[in-house]
């Protein structure tokens, strides 16, 4: 039981200034089997040969709400690339997401983790969190706390992890 | 991105879902959702300042799941922490000289569902502790020893007791009829059983009464523990003393206790509460053969109602990244700061300005 908050410790974050990806340094990726909103499930494997900006968010959490709108632009900004977005709600109803994500429309994939276990096996204990995975499945870069993941530096370094 | 503004907007927008004050809590068999929301002001800042905020218990269990923490405001740094030894997640946040006013607000939702164990019936299946766990809950901590006038204390309260269950019955019940609730004693107690003992001053709050279960049942060889956490809602078992009447709960911490025994698992217990009952509940004052008493006193061997969250149940703690010279905490239950290098009074939430809200949301 005391093991599993072995990995918390890593989970700096800059609030203001050095927004910068933080290099992942925390092991393995964990599994991420879940559905989207529609019921299909996704599994992260099936994403190999992308990078997977993996997003734990809530409605109820402030700055996931605010950073949402930069997680877009970067998807729109990667159009045609092999660049992907999955984000992980936190046990809330479909309905309420659906109400909030009617008012802010984005253009990728919401997956539920009803129970919280991905989230649990993720170590997102504080919101948002965010992982970059590489196109070989591994964990590359994470984030805690909101950011503006449409800012150059941060594309930049995204990008230079697509396959050529 | 200026967190500031997330202050701003914050107050105004309440989480999604929150449901009217009282509204929400009459059907206890079931998971209910809470949010709990900390704002902490540092007053008069010198040099860095930091706090730090207990978030949710972190393993899920068959009563209690933390969903997810996050945190606004204009800290430098922001850093979930663990105590490593009983896995107590802490919030620290560090505001670097100059930050002239320094704020913090961190939410937590997690969900409960009320607690009991039927003690009528051993389950197969439940055994033991491991022999490190059976070690680690019988241990002392540096308030509670399991020595001296405490061992001696317990040995005669379990005197013809046969198994763990009845060693914890009648040392919860020796709680329950020996000690009272101190009005005078400052937030919950520390828990300082040995010193209560040896006085034959046994007042206190639940920091004490629960941890002088603790101490007394780990002297007896019961695996014990506390666990410290914070009342959230009303209470819907028609106890006014035992729930809160108000969305600020910054002085509801509340600390309960668990022992262990084969077949049984972990359960639940809170002599405490039942003090409180007897001190508090309306008209106040209440015998001990009251019925309301009695009730409560049934009830809480082997039943927690979960109007309450669980932080954690680490004792002897050292707050990282503290730079005060400061004695190690008894328990983490409250907001702690330092500024200048010096502590500030976690149980005076107008000292250093920290404001706990609680709200039910809507499943």
């Amino acid at each position: 039981m005391r093991s599993i908050l072995l990995a918390l410790a890593a989970a700096w974050m800059t609030a203001a200034g050095a927004q910068e990806l933080k290099p992942w340094t925390g092991g393995g990726t964990p599994a991420l089997v879940l559905e989207d909103l529609d019921g299909r499930s996704h599994r992260l494997e099936s994403y190999r040969g992308k990078v997977v900006l993996i997003n734990f968010w809530a409605t109820w959490c402030e700055p996931c709400r605010e950073e949402m709108p930069s997680i877009d632009r970067l998807l729109r900004s990667m159009d045609g690339r092999p660049f992907a977005v999955l984000a992980v709600n936190l046990a809330e109803p479909l309905s309420r997401i659906r109400t909030y994500l009617d008012k802010t429309p984005v253009g990728f994939t919401v997956l539920l983790d009803r129970d919280t276990s991905v989230a649990k096996a993720w170590k997102a204990r504080i919101l948002p969190v965010t992982y970059v995975v590489g196109p070989d499945g591994k964990i590359r870069y994470s984030y805690v706390g909101e950011l503006d993941w449409s800012q150059e530096k941060v594309r930049r370094t995204i990008a230079a992890l697509l396959p050529p | 991105m200026d967190r500031r503004a997330f202050l701003k907007v914050s107050a105004a927008a309440a989480s999604a879902g929150s449901l009217p004050w009282g509204s929400v809590f009459a059907n206890t068999a079931e998971w209910r959702t809470y949010d709990v929301t900390t704002k902490v002001t540092i007053l008069k800042p010198r040099g860095a300042s930091r706090a730090w905020v207990p978030l949710p218990l972190v393993d899920d269990t068959d009563w209690h799941r933390a969903i997810g923490n996050s945190w606004s405001g204009n800290a430098a740094k922001v850093h979930v922490h663990s105590d490593g030894k009983y896995g107590a997640a802490i919030l620290f946040a560090e505001w670097r000289e100059g930050e002239e006013t320094p704020l913090l607000e961190v939410t937590s939702r997690f969900m409960t569902k009320d607690r009991a164990v039927d003690l009528s019936k051993p389950r197969a299946g439940i055994g033991r502790l491991s022999p490190a766990d059976y070690t680690f809950y019988t241990a002392p901590t540096e308030l509670i020893p399991t020595d001296g006038i405490v061992r001696e204390t317990a040995q005669e309260i379990v005197r013809g007791a046969r198994t763990d269950v009845d060693k914890a019955r009648a040392i919860y019940e020796w709680v329950v009829d020996n000690t009272f609730r101190d009005p005078k004693t400052r937030g919950c107690g520390w828990g300082d059983i040995k010193s209560m003992l040896e006085t034959k001053n046994l007042g206190g709050k639940c920091g004490d009464l629960n941890a002088m279960f603790v101490g007394l049942s780990r002297s007896a060889g019961v695996p014990a523990r506390d666990v410290y956490g914070l009342r959230v809602a009303p209470s819907v078992h028609g106890y006014r003393s035992l729930g809160v009447g108000a969305p600020v709960i910054s002085k509801a911490q509340h600390c309960r206790a668990e022992f262990y025994a084969q077949g049984f698992g972990w359960v639940p217990v809170d002599p405490a509460d039942v003090r409180k009952v007897v001190l508090e509940e309306p008209p106040g004052n209440l015998a001990v053969k009251d019925p309301k008493v009695e009730a409560a006193r049934k009830r809480l061997f082997g039943g927690w109602e979960m109007n309450w969250l669980a932080y954690n149940m680490a004792h002897d703690i050292v707050l990282p990244g503290a730079t005060a010279k400061a004695p190690k905490l008894p328990y983490l239950m409250y907001i702690n700061g330092e500024t200048g290098g010096e502590r500030l009074d976690q149980l005076e939430p107008d000292s250093f300005r920290y404001e706990i809200r609680t709200s039910g949301v809507k499943a």
